[in-house]
């Protein structure tokens, strides 16, 4: 998957309004709250078999760092 | 006191199929049966989890079997049993947790979730309730949980498929009362397990005191629930069928 596919998919299962980029903080969306990290968690680990734990989701602030965390070698 | 210090003659020498059989909650019920003097047939998926002293016991036999293998476990009984064995008990202790929240659960992956939690458990149970499989007088106890009668964000999948257990005990409970085959459920609360310890690798550390806190008497052990599901496969519990008792520290009361 590219960085900015997984960008808008993952904007469109957070219902988030606003456009965002890859410096997007994802914590200060209007629409982040604890259902969102559930949100998040669920549909990496379905894209990327990549399980998010609660660390990761406290250290993640944006898109980009979510990318990383999840492992760039993972996107085209 | 030991939550083991206890002794159900009626019991000894019966034979009690357990899924779920090599962690957690049925690999306890396993041990407390053994201690009784009864027979175990456990099946579990990975049988190289298994406890070397439960493989050790000579009444104990471990069965690999996959319950996603639905359609298998018509054979899977057939060959367990014969002319001189048949079961006496059944405890599906097997099932999987799982937190997606609603907008990302489509039906493929609840259909999963079911699978086992479900449709395997109804298949097991009946298979389990032909005459050639059971004997009269049998007691089947499914592993439900508190969170089939309660909510919680991201368990929709979860909930649902433990509601549904209590539904069938109901049920099968007064369709085999004929031949006095009584079937009861066991609702735990959180119990220190491989499926929880799973469950608390994803949450933080103030969501898992949260939560204990919601336990008045904390978190259970797998000793705590595996006594009552030994009461209802014996014979001092003749009269309980149809049941849910929740084991969960006062949870659900809070």
């Amino acid at each position: 998957m590219k960085k900015q596919e997984f960008i808008n998919k993952l904007k469109e299962e957070l219902e988030v309004e606003i456009e965002v980029t890859i410096d997007t903080s994802i914590k200060d969306l209007d629409e982040w709250d604890s259902l969102g990290a559930m949100i998040l968690i669920a549909f990496v680990s379905d894209s990327f078999g990549v399980t998010l734990s609660a660390d990761d989701i406290k250290n993640i602030s944006t898109f980009k760092s979510l990318i990383e965390r999840i492992g760039l070698e993972k996107f085209e | 006191m030991k939550t083991t210090d206890f002794n159900y003659k009626s019991l000894k020498n019966k034979v009690i199929l357990v899924t779920g059989a090599t962690s957690g909650i049925g690999k306890a019920v396993s041990e407390q049966l053994l201690n009784q003097d009864a027979k175990v047939f456990g099946i579990g998926r990975d049988i190289t989890k298994i406890d070397k002293s439960l493989k050790k016991n000579k009444n104990f036999t471990l069965i690999s079997f996959d319950l996603y293998e639905i359609n298998e476990i018509e054979n899977l009984l057939n060959n367990l049993v014969d002319k001189n064995t048949k079961f006496d008990g059944f405890v599906n202790c097997a099932g999987r947790e799982e937190t997606i929240p609603l907008n990302l659960y489509k039906s493929d992956k609840i259909k999963s979730l079911y699978n086992l939690n479900v449709f395997s458990s109804i298949e097991l149970l009946r298979v389990f309730s032909k005459k050639k499989i059971s004997n009269n007088f049998s007691s089947i106890v499914f592993i439900s949980s508190v969170m089939g009668e309660l909510g919680m964000p991201g368990k929709v999948g979860y909930c649902s498929s433990k509601s549904a257990i209590l539904g069938v005990v109901k049920s099968s409970s007064l369709e085999l009362s004929k031949r006095r085959i009584r079937v009861n459920a066991v609702s735990p609360g959180i119990v220190l397990t491989p499926l929880t310890e799973k469950l608390f690798l994803k949450i933080s550390d103030e969501n898992i005191s949260a939560i204990k806190d919601m336990h008045p008497l904390g978190f259970g052990k797998t000793e705590d629930v595996a006594p009552l599901i030994l009461f209802l496969l014996s014979a001092q519990s003749k009269w309980v069928t149809g049941q849910n008792i929740k084991v969960d520290g006062g949870y659900s009361v809070k």
